[in-house]
């Protein structure tokens, strides 16, 4: 067997088309770092829940009592809604049986 | 640390800081991406990390032994070394004590009193993957496909490269080590890396997780509570559930490995929408089948030496494959039915051509090799055997019965799943052209507004990823 026969015939899992236009590592960096500010906005109420899980260190007290001021604050701010209407309406779906009243 | 968690994002902008600082320096880049993979292997368990240590420098010793030596007998003696070694590692933590079970069994079916003790050694997370890097790239080596890697940084980066090191995909060396030879200046491909984000979220957050604790976990728990409706729809619920679950972790490991400038290779592509047996290994786990194919079956013989060899070898290498998954005797049954399945379809393979030509004959072959695929699951997700049996009974009877747990949102969920498999070939590519329209920060806005609305809809806590534990 030659060895072109041997070679791994591997495909990229990222088609070449999708390969030539693209960013540079400082912009994965803001990227990144956008994407983080989005989650902590509209997902803090996961937030606290994180913090419970964390050790029981200083820091980790520390951690919890700033996760749970900061759930507050989205909370005040309204930024919490869209999370528990789609938690809302997510549970509904799941509670959906069969030849119950859909509405 | 799974990658649908805050500590990885926490965790990946700290990495991404350090590459964006590190961006001109890139044996600096290297070092660092080493230091956060060791760092994100030890979040189960520091001492593993010591494991994959020695993995890694056996392959490297290995590696470069077989490249000062011009003796064919001494370069297969390392060859051989070497890959008794990792295999060597790998028995030890993950098959003694399923030796030990078998070896007591068959003690008590001879009628002997005495047993010998388990180890009960810890399952390090990843062995398997780390095992069958370490084990290519000697391989490689020897067969002259791959240069000898002479930087130790290299070789511990190919290694441990944390966005495959504990699930996979698993990169060859001959594809991966020339990535590290110098720094690429091709662009990051953002658009595809966070359109696989998203999809892995949410085929990993909502489908594969509502599947698991709504469905595929009640039944497969008690199976004789249940009638054969809920039976099947909990089959294909696991179907679909194992599906998402880790083509979704290799779609964010592809993704983060691409934010860190490097290419993986694919490791799906729709297997359920496969007609044949043989095409569904070639859609499923890729890099797993390809490794089988290359390291187990060609060595074998492959299909070379005769049909009643080529039966054989196709079922030594499933049955390895099966056990490659776990220690266990289902794993193993689930490798013979495949084995067995790919020999049965060789077998007749003059009757059935390479591809049924008709729409009827290509509905009947996707029935008959998705209810096959369906069916050897069976044996992979039960706890084991007698479950399994109690299952297969209970799936021909109480058909009249409600369904209990396959209530509409599980069905939902099941058709979603499946529907993902037959969209048009190019469909991902066509996606990520138009998103390139889309500047990065617009990109990164729209991620973390759609992963706040996956957290929101997916239930509280993730649990492991299914893969994890091979």
């Amino acid at each position: 067997m030659s060895r072109s026969e041997r070679a791994p015939l591997v495909t990229d899992a990222i088609p070449p088309a999708l390969r030539r236009r693209g960013i540079t590592q400082r912009q994965v960096f803001v990227t990144c770092l956008v994407v983080a500010l989005l989650v902590a906005l509209f997902a803090s109420r996961d937030t606290p829940g994180w913090a419970e899980r964390l050790g029981d260190t200083g820091l980790d007290h520390r951690l919890r009592d700033i996760a749970g001021a900061w759930d507050e604050t989205m909370e005040t701010l309204g930024l919490t809604a869209p999370h528990d209407r789609l938690r809302d309406a997510m549970q509904r779906a799941l509670d959906w049986q069969w030849g119950a009243d859909s509405r | 640390m799974l990658f649908p968690t805050l500590d990885f994002l926490l965790f990946f902008l700290v990495v991404a800081v350090a590459m964006a600082l590190l961006d001109r320096h890139f044996r600096a880049k290297k070092a660092m991406l080493v230091g956060a993979s060791y760092f994100f292997y030890a979040q189960w368990d520091w001492r593993f990390c010591f494991l994959l240590a020695a993995s890694t420098t056996i392959s490297y010793v290995a590696g470069l032994l077989i490249g000062q030596s011009h003796d064919p007998g001494k370069r297969r003696l390392i060859l051989a070394t070497g890959v008794a070694l990792h295999l060597l590692i790998l028995g030890i933590f993950k098959y003694l004590d399923f030796l030990v079970l078998s070896a007591n069994q068959f003690a008590h079916l001879l009628g002997l009193q005495h047993e010998l003790p388990f180890v009960e050694i810890l399952l390090p997370v990843g062995i398997s993957f780390f095992t069958f890097h370490g084990i290519s790239y000697i391989t490689d080596v020897y067969r002259g496909d791959v240069a000898v890697c002479r930087a130790p940084l290299d070789m511990a980066l190919y290694m441990s490269f944390f966005p495959q090191l504990v699930a996979g995909p698993i990169v060859r060396a001959a594809y991966f080590l020339p990535q590290l030879a110098r720094p690429s200046h091709d662009p990051i491909p953002i658009a595809a890396a966070l359109l696989l984000i998203v999809g892995g979220m949410v085929k990993k957050v909502i489908i594969a997780n509502y599947l698991a604790t709504g469905l595929v976990d009640p039944v497969f728990a008690a199976p004789d509570n249940y009638g054969g409706s809920d039976l099947l729809l909990a089959i294909y619920a696991y179907a679909v559930q194992i599906y998402c679950d880790f083509s979704a972790y290799t779609d964010i490991a592809i993704a983060v490995a691409a934010l860190c400038g490097f290419r993986f290779p694919r490791n799906f592509n729709q297997p359920y929408r496969a007609l044949r047996l043989r095409e569904f290994w070639q859609r499923w786990h890729i890099s797993l089948s390809t490794w089988l194919r290359d390291y187990l079956y060609k060595p074998l013989g492959g299909n070379r030496h005769g049909r009643l060899n080529t039966y054989r070898n196709l079922m030594i290498t499933m049955l390895l494959g099966g056990i490659w998954h776990g220690a266990a005797w289902k794993f193993v049954m689930w490798g013979a039915l495949h084995g067995g399945g790919l020999a049965v379809e060789r077998m007749c393979q003059p009757w059935l051509g390479q591809h049924p030509a008709s729409p009827v004959g290509r509905i009947v072959s996707w029935l008959i090799v998705f209810h096959f695929v369906c069916f050897a699951w069976i044996f992979f997700r039960a706890e084991d055997f007698t479950v399994a049996a109690v299952f297969i009974a209970r799936l021909g009877v109480g058909w009249g019965e409600p369904l209990q747990q396959a209530q509409p949102a599980m069905v939902g969920l099941i058709v979603i799943g499946m529907a993902g498999q037959f969209l048009p070939p190019g469909s991902f590519e066509r996606a990520g052209l138009a998103l390139q329209r889309v500047p990065y920060w617009g990109l990164g806005a729209a991620t973390g507004l759609i992963l706040a609305a996956i957290n929101a809809l997916g239930p509280e806590g993730i649990a492991p990823f299914i893969y994890f534990r091979f």
